[in-house]
């Protein structure tokens, strides 16, 4: 079918080649997502595996009555962990003396800045 | 009283612009006089001709002031330029007036006025942004050889947190929802006649990632490689960076209707599990798996891959602040004004309206809009493999497509106008940093085929 001079539309042009770019990108795209995301939810694994072991080793070690430490802490707590920490920081100041003080500030005479000429001037008419 | 009325009219402003202005058109008109003109200029036949009669100084101001009309914008107006000019008025209303995206609407819109200002081609002025030498064509050569989207993906990997996806990484398949934006396109531009290449680059603007449309479209469509059959492939990088960067803009109009339509109010609803918390050790492990794994796969994306991942580095490292502070602020904002600038100029009306550029919108369009529902109802499918407790909300779906951050607004926004208490916008990231890299690794898959 022939739109204009310039375009037309021809389902034939999808031929061999481009079906083939087109099936090997989106499996390779998936494949890689796949495996990335399976990597990614390795990791978290492989982490409290580690610490487990270094855990276990403390627990020989110390006394085996004491509180078990915790892992991991939920999103929600750190947040309230945090906004906690953030506003005691803040809120946080150096003793102020509550005495206020005007302290004259004197200024370097400058032909810009005097008087004299804003006297001399004439008014400006409106 | 009616004196002294005359008096400040006299001495307003605007009086005051009349008579300088006047001054300077009387010594204008009557500077022939003053001044003698020189003699004739030999090759000029008009000339020749009227100083045969005589009235060379009538002929002097004639001919200066012909040039002066003749370098004018109303002399080389080009009905074109009048409806590009709309359209970046267009672009600044939008911005101003409904807020869709100002940082890019307003730097592309501009730019379309910049680039469509009409003047005088052949004088070799050097000041369109297609004429050699000219300042626009400088600043346009970093999208021509595609050296700001790697800039832009290193900003984008220096701002985005990967948290989301590293505590939910199962959101990553919502990122499929750019490739089918992408091989869309792909396959209708091949249908409407572009050649392989070209409809790489084109495909790009199926999931609205303006940055790798510009690098995939200055690699593959750049009017200068080559074609098997002997051709040069046409120089589309214009049509496709407008056309994506427009999708990019425009998100917040295009995908609400869409995830309206194919989300149900018990969809929107649903309330997604707070992610966990991810630990500063795997903050840094992933953009180091990521970067290795992916240009493993796609060599092809090493400057968009690495840079984005280069970003991230920097940032969760924890010990570059000063680095990724001044890649997140200020390189950004450079950037996006130099690209939105001259994406926007590259619109010069003679070169950008024909009727493929026309194509290539309405292509970028309709794959967009199947990019978002694949995106949706890609995260039906999950929701039916998924237990209650662990389901997705459909509407983060639609952030699968590039455009980052503005969909996973978008997917707030849409969550927030179901339910007041359920924000979307942190689970949203993840898809949405998914189809970043998504469409980073298929543009290295493209070029590696079709380099």
């Amino acid at each position: 079918m022939v739109l204009c001079e310039q375009i037309s539309i021809n389902f034939s042009n999808i031929d061999n080649p481009a079906l083939i770019i087109t099936v090997v990108g989106l499996v390779a795209v998936i494949i890689a997502l796949a495996v990335l995301a399976f990597v990614i939810g390795r990791i978290t694994n492989i982490q409290n595996f580690f610490v487990k072991i270094k855990l276990r080793k403390r627990e020989t070690k110390s006394d085996p009555t004491e509180e078990k430490p915790l892992i991991s802490i939920s999103a929600d707590e750190n947040a309230a962990i945090c906004t906690a920490l953030y506003l005691y920081f803040t809120e946080m100041h150096d003793e102020e003396k509550y005495v206020m003080t005007v302290k004259k500030v004197s200024r370097n005479y400058s032909p810009w800045s005097s008087k004299i000429y804003g006297v001399m001037s004439l008014s400006k008419r409106r | 009283m009616k004196s002294r009325k005359l008096g400040n009219q006299s001495g307003s402003p605007i009086n005051k612009l009349f008579v300088v202005f006047g001054i300077i058109l009387l010594l204008f008109v009557f500077k022939p006089l003053v001044f003698p003109v020189p003699g004739p200029d030999l090759n000029s036949t008009t000339t020749i001709l009227t100083s045969e009669t005589g009235n060379s100084s009538v002929t002097g101001i004639q001919n200066g002031l012909e040039k002066f009309w003749s370098f004018t914008g109303f002399a080389n107006f080009y009905w074109g330029n009048l409806v590009m000019i709309v359209v970046g008025l267009l672009f600044i209303f939008l911005a101003l007036k409904y807020e869709y995206n100002p940082l890019l609407l307003i730097p592309i819109g501009t730019g379309i006025i910049v680039g469509n200002i009409p003047f005088l081609h052949d004088a070799n002025l050097q000041i369109g942004i297609y004429e050699p030498g000219s300042v626009l064509n400088y600043l346009y050569l970093g999208v021509a050889k595609g050296i700001y989207p790697p800039l832009i993906f290193l900003a984008i990997g220096a701002m985005t947190d990967f948290s989301s996806l590293i505590s939910n990484p199962k959101l990553m398949f919502l990122g499929i929802a750019s490739q089918l934006g992408i091989f869309i396109a792909f396959l209708g531009a091949l249908v409407l006649g572009f050649h392989l290449p070209e409809a790489a680059a084109i495909g790009m603007i199926g999931c609205a990632d303006g940055p790798t449309a510009i690098f995939l479209s200055s690699r593959l469509a750049n009017g200068i490689h080559l074609l098997p059959n002997g051709d040069v492939v046409k120089n589309l990088i214009g049509p496709i960076a407008i056309a994506a960067y427009t999708f990019m803009a425009l998100v917040p109009v295009i995908q609400p209707p869409i995830m309206r339509l194919l989300t149900t109010k018990k969809e929107k609803l649903i309330r997604m599990k707070p992610p966990r918390q991810v630990s500063k050790r795997e903050k840094i492990l992933f953009p180091v798996i990521g970067l290795l794994f992916t240009t493993f796969i796609a060599p092809a994306a090493l400057p968009l891959l690495g840079m984005l991942f280069f970003g991230n580095i920097l940032k969760e490292s924890g010990v570059t602040k000063r680095l990724a502070t001044t890649v997140s602020n200020p390189l950004i904002d450079i950037v996006t004004i130099l690209i939105g600038l001259t994406v926007g100029a590259s619109t010069q009306a003679d070169i950008f309206l024909t009727p493929q550029s026309v194509l290539i919108f309405v292509l970028g369009a309709i794959s967009f809009m199947i990019a978002t529902a694949g995106g949706i109802i890609s995260a039906k499918i999950m929701n039916l493999f998924l237990k209650p407790e662990n389901k997705i909300n459909p509407l983060i779906g639609a952030a699968g497509v590039s455009a980052i951050p503005d969909s996973a607004k978008v997917s707030q926004l849409e969550g927030l106008r179901a339910d007041s208490s359920n924000h979307l916008l942190l689970h949203a990231m993840a898809p949405n940093v998914a189809g970043i890299i998504c469409s980073a690794v298929a543009a290295g898959i493209l070029l590696g085929f079709l380099m």
